[in-house]
This record gives C-alpha cells, sequence and structure tokens, in this order.
C-alpha cells in the first residue's frame, strides 16, 4: 500500500520492488500479492487504474479511503506482543529437564553462531552503507543489536547456576 | 561545620607529606621572623634601662694637667649640667698581665656610687688599699683577667703591683670588643705613684635634666672650651656616641635579620600559596564531589584553609618559641656586655604577633586559590578533572625543539613553563635563596674584609707597643738589628683641635713608609709629607671642607697648616667619629717630644713570625709588648658570620623545599601524562630526566635572577653598615666574589634543585601505569 | 617454553606469508591486592602476526590485564609472556620501555594525549623518545587519519574522534609490531567510533596486527577475525569467525504479517 502511495503499480512490480526495498532479506510470493490486492480492492483501499495491459496486468492506485488508511497505519506504534522464536529457549528448557545435558557447551556452541552472524551482518551493514543503502543498513543495525541482545544472553545463561535455577524454570 | 572538619582531618591524613611541607616551611620562616622581632624589639631597650639606672653622665670631658682642677667645680653650672662627678685625676697606665700588655686610663675614685656616671659592681668589692683597682668587666673578660689577678705596672719605673678586687660595669663606656682605651679606677690615694711624669689629666662627668641632643652637646662644648685656658680640654666623649656605638653590633644583627626574615617570609608565602593552588589543582574532581554533595563554596574554601593553616599552626607553636630561644644567646651578650643580669624575655604580645602575623599570611596564600576553588563548577569540575591546558610555555618547547634537545628535556622544560604562576612562585623561592646566600657570604667576607683592612694583615706581620719608659731610639735600633725586618712604621696618636670640629680629632702620625699600610683613600691619594694629612670622611664632611683645601689645627697650643690630599677609609673612629692620618715630619714640627706608642713591622717574606715576637719580647720583657698582627676579636664577626649563614641556610632550605613541593605537585598533577609516556616508551630515566630538567631550568632561571640581585642587595646592605663612620665605601671592598663562584652558586643551585628532584623523579618513574590508566 | 619464542620474530615478511607467532601468553596468572579488578587464571594464548584478534569479556574481567601485561606496562604473577621472540620477564624497566617504544603502539579509551602539546607533537614523541625526528611521517599518518589541519591545535579544543585518531597516529609512528587498543571506542559517540574502527581496519589491512579490547560484540566482531572470550579471569571461548560473503537473505530475514498489508 505504501509502495501504491508513490505510484500505481502492477502485482510483479510490487513484488519487485517490495524485495529490493528489503534487499532481498523477505522473499514475497507473487500469489500472495495478488490476494491481498484483491482484499484491498475489495475493502475498497485500492483501485485499478486504466484498462488490463498485455498479459493481463492491472495496475491499482490508492483510493482516498486507502490513503487514510495508511496513514493510520504509519501512525500506530507497533504495540503488539514481543515476537521471538528462538530455538535454543526450546533447547535450553529440554537441556535443563536432561540429566545431564551438555549446557555448557550448546550455549558456547551458540555463542560463537551468534558471533558469526554479528560478524556477517557487520559486513552486511558495510556493505549496505558503501552502496547507499541507508534504509537496508537500518534494518541489519537493527539484526545487529538483537544479536548482540541475544548474545548477552547466552553470557547470562552461561553464568547462571543451571542445576538448582533449572528445576524452577518451569 | 563538623563536616569540614572532619574532611581537612582526612585530607591532612591522606596528604602528609604536603602537610610536612607547610610544616617545616612555615616553622622555618616562623622561627627567624619570631628572632627577628624579638631583637628589634629588646635591643633598644637595655642600654637605655642601664643608662638611667646608673645614672649615665651625658658628656665627660677630660682637661689637661695644667688646668687648676678647682676652677673645673664651676664648670657644670656653666653649662646647665643638672649634676656632676669629678674632677677626677686619671692618669694613662701600662701594666702587664699573662705576659701582654694593656693600656687602660686609670682614674682616682673612692666609691662606684654618687649623682653621675655610678658604676655597677658586679664582681669583687670597691678597692680598699692603695693596691687594690677595679676594672670593667667587658675589658677583663676580654682579656681574661679575673679578679684577685695581680697586674704589674709598667708606665712607671717603680713597677708597682696592683690587684684586681672588682668588675664594674661603667655605662659611659665603650665595650671593651668594639675598641678604645677602657678605664680601671684605684683609691684616690693611689694615684700618684701610678702617674709617669706630667702624664695625669682631669676628667669631668656631666649629666643634664634631659637627654641632650647632639647639637645641644656641641653648644655645651663650646662653651666649656670658651671658659677654660686654651687647649685645656684634651678630650671629650658623649652618651651619644657610646649608644651608637653600643648599638652599631646589634643594629647590624637586627637589619640583616630583618632583611632576611622577610625574605623566609616571603619564600614560605610564595611556597605556600603555590601549594595550596596545587592542591586545589589535584582536587578539582574532589571539589566537584564536594560540592554536589553539599558543600557550599565558603565550606570549599575552608577545607582548603584549614588544610594549610592546620600544619601551619603546630610550626607555629613550636617555631615561635624556638625563635624566641634562639634570640636569647644574643640578647644575653648584649645585656651582660652592660652589667645587666640575664633576663630571658618572653614577650606574650609579641608571639602573638608573631602568630598571627605568620598565620596571616599563611592563610592569605591559602584564600586566594582555595576561592577560586570555591567558585568551579561542579559538573565542569567532575568531567574536567585534568592536568592544565593551554599552550603556556609552548615557545620555550618549540626553543628546545629547534636546539635538538633530546625530547625529555624538552617535555621538561614545557613543563617548568606549563604553569607561569606556580613557576613564578617557585621562582621567587628559588631567588631569594639563592640571593640570601650571595647577601650573606658577600656582607661576611666584606666584614672580614674590613677588619683585615684595619689590622693591615698581610701588610704588617708584627706590632710593637713601646712603654713610654723606653727611649724611641733604642727601640727603633733593636728592631731594625732584626734580620728579618724589611719594613719598620711608627705610630702615635695625638690630638689635634679643628676649627668647626667640637671634639680634638684624633690623629695618627706616621714614621717610616705609611703608604705600605695600605690604607685605602676615595678619592684623593695618601700624604706625601710635612704638611699633607688625609682625613676620613666623617672629618671632611663636619669641618666643611674639600680635597686639597687647608685649614688650621692645634695641637700643645701650635698651630699646624693642613692640606687635606685624600679621603682615607677607617671604620676605627666610629659613627660619626673623625680621623686624621698625617706624616711624624708634620707634627713633630708643633711636638718636638713626641715619642712612637707601636711600631708596625713588616718581616722578610717566610719569616718565622712566632720567633720573632720571642726573640724581641726577650730582648725588652717589660718595655716592649710584642705581638703578631692579627684580626685580634672576631668574635662579634663570627656572630654576624653564623647568623648570616644561619638565615641564609634556612632561606635556602626553605628555597629547596619549595622546589621540592613543585615538583611534587606537579608530577601528582601529571602522573596521568607520566604514565602515557610511559606506555609510549620512556625509560624510568628519562621520566627522572624530565623531572629534574623542569627543576634545573626552574633553578637556572632563579640563579639568572638572583646573582645580580643578591649582589645589589649586599652592596646596599653592605653601604649601609660600611657608611656608619660617614666612610664611601672603597670599591675593593666590594670585591668579595670570584667571578667563578658567582657561576658556581647558581650552579650549586641547580645541583641542588635537580636533587630535590630525585625523589619526585622517581615516584613519576616508578608510576603504576596500570593502576593510573585504568582508575578510570 | 617452546623453543619458537627465543626465534626473533621481528624481522619483516615473517607476518605476510600467513601464521607467524608474535604474542604467546604461558600460564600467565595475576594476582592484584587492593582494589583494583581484572585477574588473571592461567591464561595461555598464543596470536600470529598479521591477526586482528579481539579480546571480548565483560568489565574487570581480566581483558585489558592481558594487554597491559602483552605491552609490558605490567608483569605477570606468574607465567611468562613473549612478544616477537622476546621474554618480557627478562627485561627490565628501562628494557620494557625500549620495548614499548620500539614494538608497541598503545590505543586508550580515554585517548591520553598531553594536553600540553600540539597534535604534532604528540604524534611524534614515541618517536623522539627513540632519538628520531620523524616530522614527515607524523605529517603523513595524520594525512592519511583526516586530521591534517588540527596539527598544531591543542587536544582540548578536539573533538573525541579527532583526538583518538590523534592517538592511533600516535600509536603508529615507530611501526609498531603490535597495535593495542584498549575499548577505543568507548570514550566516543558511535558515529566517532564507527569512524576509529574504520581506520582501524583500514591499518590492519595494511598488514597490521591488531589486538583490540572491548566489552562490545559488534565492535569485536566488526574487524577482528578471532574473538577470544574472557570471563573471570579465564578464556571461556577462542572463536575464528569466517569472513565468506554472504547474500542478505542468508543472514537476515524479514517476517510479519501485519506489514504485508
Amino acid at each position: 500500500m505504501g509502495l501504491l502511495a508513490e505510484e500505481s503499480l502492477h502485482g510483479y512490480e510490487v513484488k519487485n520492488r517490495f524485495e529490493a526495498m528489503l534487499g532481498g532479506t523477505w522473499e514475497v510470493n507473487i500469489g500472495q500479492i495478488y490476494t491481498t490486492l484483491q482484499r484491498l480492492e475489495r475493502d475498497g483501499l485500492v483501485r485499478p487504474v486504466g484498462a488490463r495491459g498485455d498479459r493481463g496486468k492491472q495496475s491499482y492506485e490508492l483510493s482516498p479511503e486507502g490513503h487514510k488508511a495508511l496513514k493510520e497505519w504509519l501512525a500506530q506504534p507497533d504495540s503488539g506482543p514481543q515476537q521471538l522464536h528462538e530455538d535454543i529457549y526450546v533447547k535450553l528448557l529440554l537441556a535443563t529437564r536432561l540429566a545431564n545435558g551438555d549446557l555448557q557447551g550448546m550455549l558456547a556452541r551458540q555463542k560463537r553462531a551468534y558471533l558469526q552472524r554479528l560478524r556477517d551482518l557487520n559486513r552486511l551493514e558495510e556493505q549496505a552503507r558503501r552502496d547507499g543503502r541507508i534504509d537496508l543498513a537500518r534494518l541489519v543495525r537493527g539484526a545487529l543489536l538483537h544479536t548482540e541482545a541475544d548474545l548477552k544472553w547466552m553470557d547470562e545463561l552461561s553464568s547462571e547456576r543451571f542445576g538448582t535455577e533449572g528445576a524452577k524454570t518451569e | 561545620m563538623r563536616a569540614i572538619f572532619v574532611k581537612t582531618l582526612a585530607d591532612l591524613r591522606r596528604r602528609r607529606l604536603q602537610a610536612a611541607v607547610i610544616f617545616v616551611t612555615t616553622l622555618l620562616a616562623v622561627a627567624t621572623g619570631t628572632m627577628a622581632l624579638t631583637l628589634i624589639a629588646q635591643t633598644r631597650d637595655p642600654y637605655q634601662l642601664a643608662f638611667e639606672a646608673q645614672k649615665g653622665a651625658h658628656l665627660q670631658v677630660g682637661f689637661d694637667n695644667r688646668i687648676d682642677p678647682s676652677t673645673l667645680v664651676g664648670t657644670p653650672a656653666l653649662i646647665g649640667a643638672s649634676a656632676h662627678a669629678g674632677p677626677y685625676r686619671a692618669t694613662d697606665m701600662q701594666f702587664q698581665s699573662g705576659g701582654h700588655k694593656y693600656a687602660v686610663t686609670t682614674i682616682a675614685r673612692d666609691n662606684p656610687g654618687g649623682d653621675v656616671g655610678q658604676l655597677r659592681i658586679t664582681g669583687g668589692h670597691w678597692p680598699s688599699s692603695g693596691t687594690e683597682v677595679a676594672l670593667t668587666r667587658s675589658f677583663a673578660e676580654l682579656n681574661h683577667i679575673s679578679i684577685g689577678d695581680r697586674l704589674k705596672v709598667v708606665s712607671v719605673p717603680q713597677e708597682p703591683v696592683l690587684t684586681v678586687v672588682a668588675e664594674v660595669v661603667d655605662i659611659d663606656e665603650l665595650r671593651a670588643d668594639v675598641g678604645g682605651v677602657q678605664h680601671a679606677w684605684v683609691l684616690g690615694t693611689a694615684i700618684a705613684p701610678l702617674t709617669a711624669k706630667d702624664a695625669s689629666f682631669y676628667l669631668m662627668d656631666y649629666r643634664f635634666a634631659s637627654d641632650p641632643t647632639s647639637a645641644q652637646l656641641q653648644a655645651r662644648m663650646n662653651t666649656l672650651r670658651a671658659s677654660v685656658p686654651p687647649d685645656s680640654v684634651t678630650s671629650s666623649i658623649n652618651y651619644l656616641f657610646v649608644r651608637t656605638v653600643f648599638h652599631v653590633s646589634t643594629e647590624i644583627l637586627t637589619g640583616v635579620l630583618v632583611a632576611f626574615s622577610v625574605f623566609a617570609l616571603a619564600a614560605t608565602a610564595a611556597i605556600v600559596a603555590n601549594l595550596v593552588t596545587g592542591i586545589v589543582i589535584s582536587a578539582y574532581r574532589e571539589i566537584g564531589i564536594m560540592k554536589a554533595v553539599g558543600f557550599t563554596p565558603l565550606q570549599v574554601i575552608g577545607v582548603f584553609v584549614f588544610q594549610i593553616l592546620v600544619p601551619a599552626a603546630a610550626a607555629c607553636i613550636l617555631g615561635i618559641p624556638a625563635g624566641t630561644i634562639l634570640s636569647q644567646p644574643l640578647l644575653a651578650s648584649n645585656s651582660q656586655a652592660l652589667g645587666l643580669a640575664y633576663q630571658p624575655t618572653f614577650s606574650p604580645a609579641l608571639d602573638v604577633l608573631a602568630l598571627a602575623g605568620a598565620l596571616l599570611i599563611v592563610a592569605i596564600a591559602a584564600v586566594i586559590p582555595a576561592f577560586r576553588a570555591g567558585r568551579l563548577k561542579p559538573a565542569v569540575v567532575i568531567a574536567n578533572a585534568a592536568a592544565p591546558r593551554g599552550n603556556s610555555g609552548r615557545w620555550l618547547r618549540r626553543l628546545a625543539s629547534r636546539a635538538r634537545l633530546p625530547r625529555p628535556i624538552v617535555l621538561g622544560l614545557g613543563e617548568a613553563a606549563a604553569r607561569p604562576v606556580r613557576a613564578t612562585l617557585t621562582l621567587l623561592a628559588i631567588v631569594l635563596g639563592v640571593a640570601t646566600v650571595v647577601v650573606a657570604l658577600g656582607e661576611a667576607r666584606s666584614f672580614n674584609k674590613i677588619y683585615t683592612y684595619e689590622g693591615h694583615i698581610g701588610k704588617v706581620d708584627v706590632v710593637v707597643a713601646k712603654s713610654p719608659a723606653l727611649a724611641d731610639s733604642d727601640a727603633t735600633q733593636l728592631i731594625n738589628s732584626q734580620p728579618e725586618t724589611t719594613r719598620l712604621v711608627a705610630e702615635t696618636t695625638a690630638t689635634i683641635t679643628v676649627p668647626g670640629i667640637a671634639d680634638p680629632v684624633t690623629t695618627l702620625g706616621f714614621r717610616g713608609d705609611s703608604a705600605a699600610l695600605g690604607y685605602l683613600l676615595s678619592p684623593g691619594r695618601w700624604f706625601n709629607g710635612p704638611g699633607e694629612v688625609v682625613a676620613n670622611r666623617g672629618f671632611v664632611q663636619d669641618a666643611h671642607l674639600n680635597l686639597g683645601d687647608t685649614f688650621t689645627g692645634t695641637v700643645h697650643g701650635q698651630a699646624l697648616k693642613l692640606r687635606i690630599v685624600g679621603e682615607v677609609f677607617d671604620f676605627t673612629a666610629g659613627p660619626g667619629g673623625h680621623v686624621l692620618m698625617l706624616d711624624w715630619s708634620t707634627i713633630t714640627a708643633a711636638v718636638p717630644n713626641l715619642t712612637p706608642s707601636s711600631y708596625m713591622v713588616t718581616l722578610k717574606p717566610g719569616s718565622n713570625v712566632d720567633a720573632y715576637v720571642r726573640r724581641l719580647a726577650a730582648a725588652q720583657p717589660d718595655l716592649l709588648d710584642v705581638q703578631a698582627n692579627s684580626t685580634g676579636n672576631t668574635a662579634f664577626l663570627t656572630v654576624i658570620a653564623g647568623v648570616l649563614f644561619g638565615i641564609a641556610g634556612v632561606v635556602a632550605l626553605i628555597a629547596v623545599a619549595g622546589v621540592f613541593n613543585t615538583l611534587l605537585l606537579s608530577t601528582r598533577e601529571r602522573v596521568r601524562d607520566t604514565a602515557t609516556l610511559k606506555t609510549l616508551g620512556m625509560s624510568p630515566r628519562q621520566v627522572i630526566g624530565m623531572v629534574a630538567t623542569s627543576a634545573g631550568f626552574l633553578a637556572l632561571l632563579g640563579g639568572l635572577v638572583a646573582v645580580p640581585g643578591g649582589v645589589a642587595l649586599y652592596r646596599v646592605l653592605f653601604d649601609q653598615l660600611s657608611s656608619l663612620g660617614g666612610n664611601i665605601t672603597p670599591l675593593a671592598f666590594y670585591d668579595v666574589f670570584a667571578p667563578w663562584e658567582l657561576i658556581a652558586i647558581p650552579l650549586a643551585g641547580i645541583v641542588v634543585a635537580v636533587l630535590a628532584a630525585i625523589v619526585p623523579g622517581r615516584w613519576a618513574a616508578r608510576t603504576n601505569v596500570v593502576e593510573v590508566l585504568h582508575a578510570e | 617454553m617452546d623453543g619458537r619464542t627465543l626465534v626473533g620474530a621481528f624481522r619483516d615478511g615473517g607476518g605476510k606469508n600467513g601464521m607467524s607467532e608474535l604474542v604467546r601468553l604461558t600460564d600467565v596468572t595475576k594476582v592484584y591486592q587492593g582494589g583494583i579488578t581484572g585477574a588473571l587464571n592461567g591464561v595461555s594464548v598464543t596470536v600470529e602476526k598479521g591477526e586482528f584478534t579481539a579480546i571480548m569479556g565483560p568489565s574487570g574481567s581480566g581483558k585489558s590485564t592481558m594487554l597491559n601485561l602483552i605491552a609490558g606496562v605490567d608483569r605477570p604473577s606468574s607465567g611468562t609472556v613473549s612478544v616477537g621472540g622476546t621474554l618480557l620477564g627478562k627485561l627490565g624497566e628501562a628494557g620494557l620501555a625500549r620495548f614499548r617504544r620500539d614494538h608497541i603502539g598503545f590505543v586508550f579509551q580515554f585517548f591520553y594525549l598531553l594536553p600540553n602539546l600540539t597534535v604534532l607533537e604528540n604524534v611524534l614523541i614515541p618517536a623522539q623518545l627513540k632519538g628520531n625526528v620523524a616530522p614527515a611521517r607524523a605529517r603523513e599518518l595524520l594525512d592519511q587519519l583526516g586530521i591534517a589541519e588540527v596539527a598544531n591545535r591543542y587536544p582540548a579544543r578536539l573533538s573525541g574522534g579527532q583526538q583518538q585518531r590523534v592517538a592511533i597516529a600516535r600509536a603508529l609512528i615507530n611501526k609498531p609490531t603490535l597495535l593495542l587498543a584498549d575499548e577505543p571506542t568507548g570514550a566516543l559517540d558511535t558515529r566517532s567510533g564507527d569512524q576509529v574502527m574504520e581506520l582501524l581496519g583500514g591499518v590492519h589491512r595494511e598488514g597490521q596486527t591488531i589486538l583490540l579490547v572491548t566489552h562490545d560484540a559488534k565492535l569485536a566482531t566488526r574487524h577482528a577475525a578471532r574473538v577470544i572470550s574472557v570471563v573471570d579471569g579465564k578464556i571461556v571461548d577462542d572463536a575464528r569467525l569466517d569472513s565468506l560473503e554472504r547474500a542478505p537473505s542468508e543472514v537476515i530475514r524479514v517476517r510479519g504479517e501485519e506489514a504485508s498489508r
């Protein structure tokens, strides 16, 4: 919708623009784009522009309601629940239940993976900045900080006394 | 208030070295200051006290023996004296004791009391028989003669023997060690056998209702002189002269002491100011924290001032009594000379004054930087707790860099100049220290030089005093017959009356090559023959004469036409005194039967002086007193030199403490820079070199200022003293510093400063980089 | 003691063709009395020439102590430290000073520039302590680090980032064998910190061996291919990271439902 606010686009163009914007970090299915566009058209937020072009491509633009809805969405802070999907947490829970789970080893390995990720992100950020992709660099920066937090989490976990506290974690 | 005390005490515990530096410098300065104050306050009093107590004579006049003593009885009323004593019959007498001969003026006096010029008996009893004699205490002490000693009188052929039965204090006489012929007293009936033919005269003591001025004394002398036959008045001495001479020694001491105490106090103030500034700067961060926890600016000032005042007050508590006690021996020696009982003088008022003065100076030195500390803004201070910034000393570093000096030296130089105020204060301490040493050295040497000069040391080897009983020709022949004798100058003393000069002028007549005695003339030349005289400056001024002027003097009623050809530098006449020197031929024209009183003999180089003295004395054991020439009694000089060097030492010490303190402060302040430099690879030796350079540089600069300054100050001080006799100091007396010394003194200062730098330098070199750089 | 430690490794070229040992800590323990934290407990580690190594750990972990021991500004309680074949324990104070000025460049968190010297003078000091005059090299370095225009200013008038760049120039003036950096960005804002890290990266690309101490994992992984983690005076991890180019999608995935609108 945000992209349609700039100019009218057809479905495939939306997909390409969107992926470029996110620097290849989010690959979207073209079908998903079309369903979304149709849903928006049904809600009266977008409307088709001009005639269906060759190979049946239809361009869309934002309706006045659409503009309003976009504005509201942008203005609304992201206040939903924190979204975590940490495999490591599940592993941690399981490892504490198992009597001789190699917790420290697990954490160390995970730490090392995070370090590697940090280094990769660092290079990515560097690359993005070199390419003038500030928007992408911002995203990478966010990831960097998340990873740093993960790393700190690992550090804290490895300095905790699992033997006694692990049982209470349920 | 409580918070201030708690913080102050904590800081003092933490900064013990700093407190110690304050303590030591204040102690030294306060002790010196108290000593000076005590001397200034006390020295004027004892003479006056004694003078009143003993009803001292304002005027003592000697009359020729041709006068009828009964005519003198009318003189007191004539000149308005309220009381008088005498006429006493008197004679010049020579006696022998312990192998030496002494000359005294013996006075016939039946009791020591009376309305004027009472004698205070300090030992023994007044003579009660014709063979007993009383001597002045200062004379007895000086010559180690004690009560019970027997004196053989050699000035009369019968050679009677007198026993010393009393030591007295005569307030109307100069101290024996200062000079002059001392008095001795016998009963009235005992004087005749002691008097050589025609050698008697009369003495009168006059006392006035109030202390007369110099002019009044002069006028009264003129009246007196006019009332008696011409030339009847042979001598006169007034209380002003005696008092001045008495004060000269103590005045020199106190003058020097005061000057030096001011030095010491200034140096201390400089150091204390420096210290406090340093403390404030090194405590910048702390000040911020203090303020953040709620100290008001005034309380911050309070903490810093108290930090300084506590050790300073402790120093005063010790230093003031110490100074008072140290001044006692000097006071005692003066009191004793007057025969006053030595009374330790503890004046609480004076001590309070010293205490208040010292604390005030210290407090002022502390308040100024502390005030700055009090006004600092906490946030700025906490964030900015750092060493000095800015570019003072940049030019110096540039210069040094350009000269391709090693980096530690360049850094050291920059450091020395990095804090202009501190550098100035340290410099002040160094300048004062070095200058004091220069002054002390100069004064002591010049005094010695004057004594050497007066004694013709190096020009005359043996002094022979002749008894009137021995003929001049015999004595001369005896001396000249000795193979070692190369030069013989005979000397006699006479008095010449000169228009415009109240008292008869002491005149030295020389026979022989008197020019070789080494008298200094400025301006003019030594006399060359009959009719030419040289005079001291006091005479030339008081007689209103110029070089080349002719005047008429009268001796024994004979008129002499005299021409002044030179101004002689002479100290013996005392302040305001008059002296003439002329050739034998000039005076024999008027006094044909003149006989020398002494001979000054110069021996061939390499002669055995002792053997010569023994041989000559053996040839005429009774009628000649033969002595190797020496400066004589230099106790006074020793005291002055001791005091000078003592104070110079103290001030120099204070200066060293100042340098030490400055280095300590700056190395502490720059501990982080030093740690950084060490990390960058500065070796311990380079660190010490850097600290030593900054000390050495300051010392060098201080020396460059102090040496000319010290020499100039020495000259001013010495002029003050040497001109007491109305003299213009001949340039030769200033010539007491060898050029190498004037270089060596500041060099020694640099060495001392560099040595003082070793402790803080090593401290800096041992800086624990890890502690310093990671204590953030 | 391994025979290699006695071989002088300072000769040029040793580092270019890969892995020659430069620093070796053998069973190093450091005990502190009093308030100083950062004790080490039996640390053994080697660092190769040409490496950019990060030592990472929380404050008080002993990471700075390691740096200080390697720089020779502190001595271990037990164990040995050798740098380039020189056993630091055998050097006296003066020897250590000479060692530092010849082989070590040190960059601190708080810059520690000498406040009463100009930028140029600050940079020149290590050279001058050696007895060298190297104004040309100093100016070149200042130029490379982008601070040529402040050469004659005093440190107090520079920004933190500029000051740290001066400190780096000072550390590099003697072409040190080893550049030690202790939290070099700790007192800087993010932007200046990034620039300083960039400069260190650049220096490393030119062949400089760098040992970086930091508590910040982002910084540690920025240029260092090796991250040594220190906790409570012990090395708990020694990770060598690879530097393969990765596509963004291999590293980050963005996911969201709302956003799909």
